[in-house]
């Protein structure tokens, strides 16, 4: 998926507005969400346990995949994203779904299975929500295959991806939902 | 695609944006806050209101020890253990900005007065000065309107925060405490500032080498030098505006320090408090010592005292101190590395046995505390240790006879270039060696040939054929050295710590808190500089290089590294 260049100028515009807070002063702002088809990369990454995961085996298995890109010292963003991945979580288990979260570092250096052991208890992660981080250019070949590609943590944006299990399609959802949006999402999906 | 609703206000917003571009520097000096008076807060006393309100705060915990309860984007729960006010507002509550979303000071001293859109730091006595009409965005904060907003996510002007910020769901007592928290936080300039100069310190410690103290003065001194030039240049036409002037209220004069210790390490902390006592320093910029950094680690915890990148191999090592950023765990995070690579070759079948042989200095007990622990978090268990006396070397029949009684897979070998001779004893078997590039130094390449193909090098740094390019930088603060010793890497690693100090202090802008000096260098991007393959940052991080290399030592008497390894991290 192309990105929108007005997206690009105001999302710029708005790093330069630093010094004036100009965005953080906005009403919440609407979600966007696309269908698109991703290619999952033959990479190996480490969970939050120490294991070794084939991130392609994980996605594709056809079970009901979330993901996300977050990392452990985030200001912003990422805490956001995963107080709405704990408030699934917390829905879903009075449901007979299985939804499989999976959350990618773009801080591999930092991230080791230790810190993202201690970021999931901190959001009382159940099973079922995996924490993977991996080598530099491994987080960048995913990066890059959900056209998610930043090339500094800092300049990261929100983003969830939502797999079919059916079609094997992503909706992706760029910008931040509600729990009750997050829900109508997972059952347009067909994950709920 | 956009997510933001910036649309209708891109007219000004752009306005903002071009104005802060102009003056390419975003902030001014607070002037003092409103502190509250002395008595009580929420019938409690003012040390232990603030106690509790820091904990709020940065903890997320109530009074009670319950965690704050809030909620973010409309209806998204949250426990104030997930996250603070701290982790986007940061320790200085002077906020942040990531990922397109500005987090907005929420210290005392801004708190205190009101915020405009155009140039908003600027203080009301600036204000005046300059003639400034424009309203202002929102008027000061009260508590009242202080405790509607963050209940409500709505400031007194009746702007609605972003849906990320927390809406507090708090008593009045509860709330009457953070408020009071709020208003106590950066409100004063830290001790170091004076008048129109920021200083800082450097300390170092006995048995450092005149050329070594060199390595790291002189650049540190041409940097405050340079600095110190540039205020030149403010008489003109360009610095006379509202921007110019926003700018130029940003800039202080830097001085710095030599703060020489002497004596046994136990004597340091009262030597340092006598330091800080006589010239208070905003914090300390590298630094130099021998041994092991700790006890000025120590100093500085205890002061609340920053200490910039010392130039140490044997840091401390915490998850959880604050105030001294190193480039890197040193010793320890080559011990770190040998045990994750080794685990990464094992798995999933971890039969391995291994032996350490530790020199009985701090940097071998260090290289061997790293792998220790880091075996010990990969789930494997205790490896044997044996502690060899400092100065006697390892001997040849020592090392056959241990290799012959315990047939490890692989030896760690936490010793210096004395142990070569010994070395000789793996040709006898498959038996693999780990030794440390830093504790071999320039001896590395010296490594008997025999044996190369069978001993592993932690290697902290970039790889030595693509150093030099960046390396070569460093030179620009060398005026008044005639050359780099590339084996200490003492005037690169300053050179890096000038860079990474330049854009902390025009992210700092004129919020001259200690606290914030740290929170501007976690919110970095990444950097590429000398020695380190990548310097990378984040709130709390404490280790800005975080990886290493395995290495071999490749064939002949001018031996190059060969590379084994992807940069280690996991």
């Amino acid at each position: 998926m192309r990105r929108n260049p007005w997206a690009t100028l105001l999302t710029t515009a708005s790093l330069w507005l630093s010094g004036s807070g100009f965005l953080a002063a906005q009403a919440p702002p609407p979600y966007s969400r696309t269908l698109e088809t991703y290619t999952v990369p033959e990479v190996v990454l480490v969970n939050q346990d120490g294991a070794k995961v084939k991130l392609k085996t994980l996605l594709d298995s056809g079970e009901p995949v979330i993901l996300d890109f977050i990392f452990g010292t985030c200001t912003t963003i990422c805490p956001v994203l995963s107080a709405g991945y704990a408030n699934l979580q917390t829905k879903l288990a009075a449901t007979p779904s299985k939804v499989h979260l999976v959350s990618v570092s773009i801080d591999p250096e930092n991230d080791t299975p230790k810190v993202m052991r201690d970021y999931l208890k901190r959001y009382r992660a159940k099973p079922g929500w995996d924490f993977l981080t991996g080598r530099r250019e491994d987080i960048d070949k995913v990066m890059n295959a959900f056209n998610a590609y930043i090339p500094n943590k800092m300049s990261h944006y929100p983003l969830t991806l939502i797999r079919d299990p059916k079609t094997g399609k992503w909706i992706r959802i760029y910008g931040m939902m509600s729990s009750s949006e997050f829900v109508a999402e997972c059952r347009k999906a067909g994950i709920l | 695609m956009s997510g933001w609703r910036a649309v209708p206000l891109l007219s000004r917003a752009l306005a903002g944006a071009l104005g802060l571009l102009l003056l390419a520097a975003p902030a001014v000096a607070a002037p003092p806050g409103k502190p509250k008076p002395a008595g009580t807060v929420a019938g409690l006393p003012v040390d232990n209101a603030l106690a509790l309100g820091e904990r709020m705060y940065r903890l997320g915990l109530l009074p009670s020890g319950e965690p704050m309860s809030s909620v973010v984007n409309g209806d998204v729960p949250v426990a104030g253990t997930a996250f603070s006010c701290s982790s986007c507002h940061l320790r200085a509550g002077l906020g942040s900005w990531e990922g397109g979303i500005v987090t907005l000071p929420t210290n005392g001293a801004r708190l205190a007065i009101p915020r405009y859109w155009k140039f908003p730091n600027l203080s009301p006595e600036e204000r005046r000065e300059l003639k400034l009409q424009n309203p202002a965005a929102r008027p000061a904060y009260t508590d009242e309107t202080l405790a509607h907003l963050l209940r409500t996510g709505r400031d007194p002007s009746g702007y609605d925060m972003h849906s990320v910020m927390p809406r507090y769901d708090l008593s009045d007592p509860d709330m009457a405490l953070l408020i009071n928290y709020l208003r106590n936080l950066s409100v004063r300039p830290s001790p170091g500032v004076v008048g129109d100069t920021l200083r800082f310190a450097t300390v170092i410690a006995p048995g450092v080498s005149e050329e070594d103290q060199q390595a790291m003065l002189v650049p540190l001194n041409n940097y405050v030098a340079r600095h110190n030039q540039f205020s030149a240049g403010f008489g003109n036409r360009m610095y006379l505006g509202v921007g110019g002037n926003e700018m130029s209220g940003a800039y202080r004069k830097l001085a710095l320090s030599v703060w020489r210790l002497s004596g046994p390490p136990e004597t340091w902390p009262a030597q340092l408090d006598a330091f800080l006592a006589k010239e208070p320093a905003f914090a300390l910029l590298g630094g130099i010592a021998p041994g092991e950094w700790k006890p000025i680690h120590d100093f500085c915890e205890r002061a609340k005292l920053p200490c910039l990148f010392p130039i140490t191999d044997l840091p401390a090592v915490s998850d959880t101190d604050w105030y001294t950023q190193y480039f890197s765990k040193g010793y320890y995070q080559e011990g770190q590395a040998a045990a994750r690579y080794l685990h990464g070759l094992d798995d999933p079948n971890p039969t391995r046995k291994v032996l350490q042989l530790v020199q009985d200095s701090p940097e071998g007990k260090a290289l061997a505390q790293g792998f220790r622990e880091t075996w010990a978090e990969l789930g494997r268990a205790a490896v044997p240790e044996t502690l060899l006396p400092e100065g006697k070397p390892l001997a040849l029949a020592a090392l056959e006879e241990l290799l012959a009684r315990e047939k490890p897979s692989t030896v760690l070998l936490w010793t210096g270039s004395s142990a070569f001779p010994a070395l000789a004893a793996l040709t006898q078997g498959a038996t693999g060696a780990f030794l440390s590039a830093r504790l071999l130094g320039g001896q590395l390449t010296n490594l008997p040939e025999p044996v190369r193909s069978q001993v592993w090098i932690t290697y902290p740094y970039r790889e030595p054929k693509l150093e030099a390019k960046y390396s070569l930088y460093a030179d620009t603060l060398l005026g008044g050295l005639k050359q780099r010793n590339p084996e200490t890497r003492i005037s690169t690693r300053t050179y890096a710590l000038v860079q990474i100090l330049r854009q902390a202090l025009m992210d700092m802008d004129r919020h001259f808190y200690r606290d914030n000096l740290l929170d501007r260098i976690g919110m970095q991007r990444d950097q590429i500089l000398p020695d380190y393959l990548r310097l990378s940052f984040g709130p709390g991080q404490r280790y800005a290089s975080k990886g290493c290399f395995i290495m071999q030592v490749g064939p002949g008497p001018s031996p190059s590294l060969l590379r084994k390894s992807e940069w280690v991290i996991h």
